[in-house]
């Protein structure tokens, strides 16, 4: 099969599934707690019609496309972090004393993103304004790598109080094929000592783990709000029974 | 205080944590910075052109 398709494919299906979740989003009446998910859609809507432009402009292979993934890569991870943030938040709406913990956390592990990847940054290169192209590389890389590890301490935070949020749930669980999906490949591709098909594997990764992700949102975002609204349907003639009595 | 010299060890140890996962997985992406070696979001096709060289490396 012809990899071009492939990747066509994998791109185009990206782009249906992110409108028509901002499309579903937009028109559906209860908002309580999605305003997250519409926050990462849109961004990752943004910087992929992007992209798009550009790839469609000036190609693959040009200098131009380079820069405009990457720079938008950095706004992505950065949207990805701010994500992460409001999930924590989410979760912890019943436990303020866990909130202010993680809130500091979070603020700590930003600051200390920042400044470790100078540090790398400084210690690599040194010299004109072009490398500090690299500083946004090597903060870039970092941050997203932070933001596995807070995903998966978030998961395991869901566990450990018993957390009744399905749909929050589900949403954490897509971030963490997004994150771990693309470092897994990677690790697979080191293992292999660069091996054909890890390599062939790995160029697809990023965006098969990222469409993993838009279908799993996809799910929890239609799917799970049904059931939760069928289930206060079914408890609202209940209550008012009681209420009645 | 001591909740807040916590919460700096933890922050420390997850920053710790995902730099050296960066590196078992990928290996120094920044001194190579070849497309193989780094983590991207989106479902975009990964630029496959080299980044420009860069400057001199610190004495």
């Amino acid at each position: 099969m012809d990899s071009r398709i492939v990747s066509y494919g994998l791109q185009y299906a990206g782009y249906l599934i992110e409108a028509s979740l901002l499309f579903y989003l937009a028109r559906s009446r209860e908002r309580k707690g999605l305003a997250t998910p519409a926050f990462y859609l849109s961004s990752l809507l943004a910087a992929e019609a992007a992209r798009a432009w550009v790839l469609h402009a000036y190609g693959k292979a040009s200098e131009r496309y380079f820069y405009v993934y990457w720079s938008t890569d950095f706004l992505l991870v950065i949207s990805a972090f701010i994500l992460v943030c409001l999930f924590f938040r989410r979760a912890c709406l019943q436990e303020e004393k866990i909130w202010r913990f993680a809130r500091l956390l979070l603020v700590f592990v930003f600051v200390i993103v920042l400044g470790i990847s100078g540090l790398i940054f400084s210690h690599n290169y040194s010299g004109p304004v072009l490398n500090f192209y690299y500083f946004v590389f090597e903060f870039n890389q970092n941050l997203y790598f932070a933001c596995l590890v807070l995903n998966t301490l978030l998961y395991l935070l869901l566990q450990q109080i018993e957390s009744t949020d399905d749909q929050l749930g589900l949403l954490v669980c897509g971030v963490g094929i997004q994150f771990a999906g693309p470092a897994a490949t990677l690790a697979l591709v080191h293992l292999t000592s660069a091996g054909r098909f890890a390599l062939s594997l790995n160029s697809y990764a990023i965006p098969l783990c990222t469409l993993g992700m838009l279908l799993v949102w996809a799910y929890a975002i239609v799917r799970v709000r049904d059931k939760e609204t069928r289930v206060a349907r079914h408890k609202i003639p209940a209550f008012a029974e009681v209420t009645a009595d | 205080m001591k909740n807040l010299v916590l919460t700096f060890l933890l922050a420390l140890l997850v920053v710790l944590t995902a730099v050296s996962v960066r590196r078992m997985v990928a290996g120094n992406a920044s001194s190579t910075a070849q497309s193989p070696t780094l983590v991207a979001i989106g479902t975009s096709p990964v630029p496959t052109m080299p980044p420009p060289k860069p400057g001199k490396p610190a004495k």
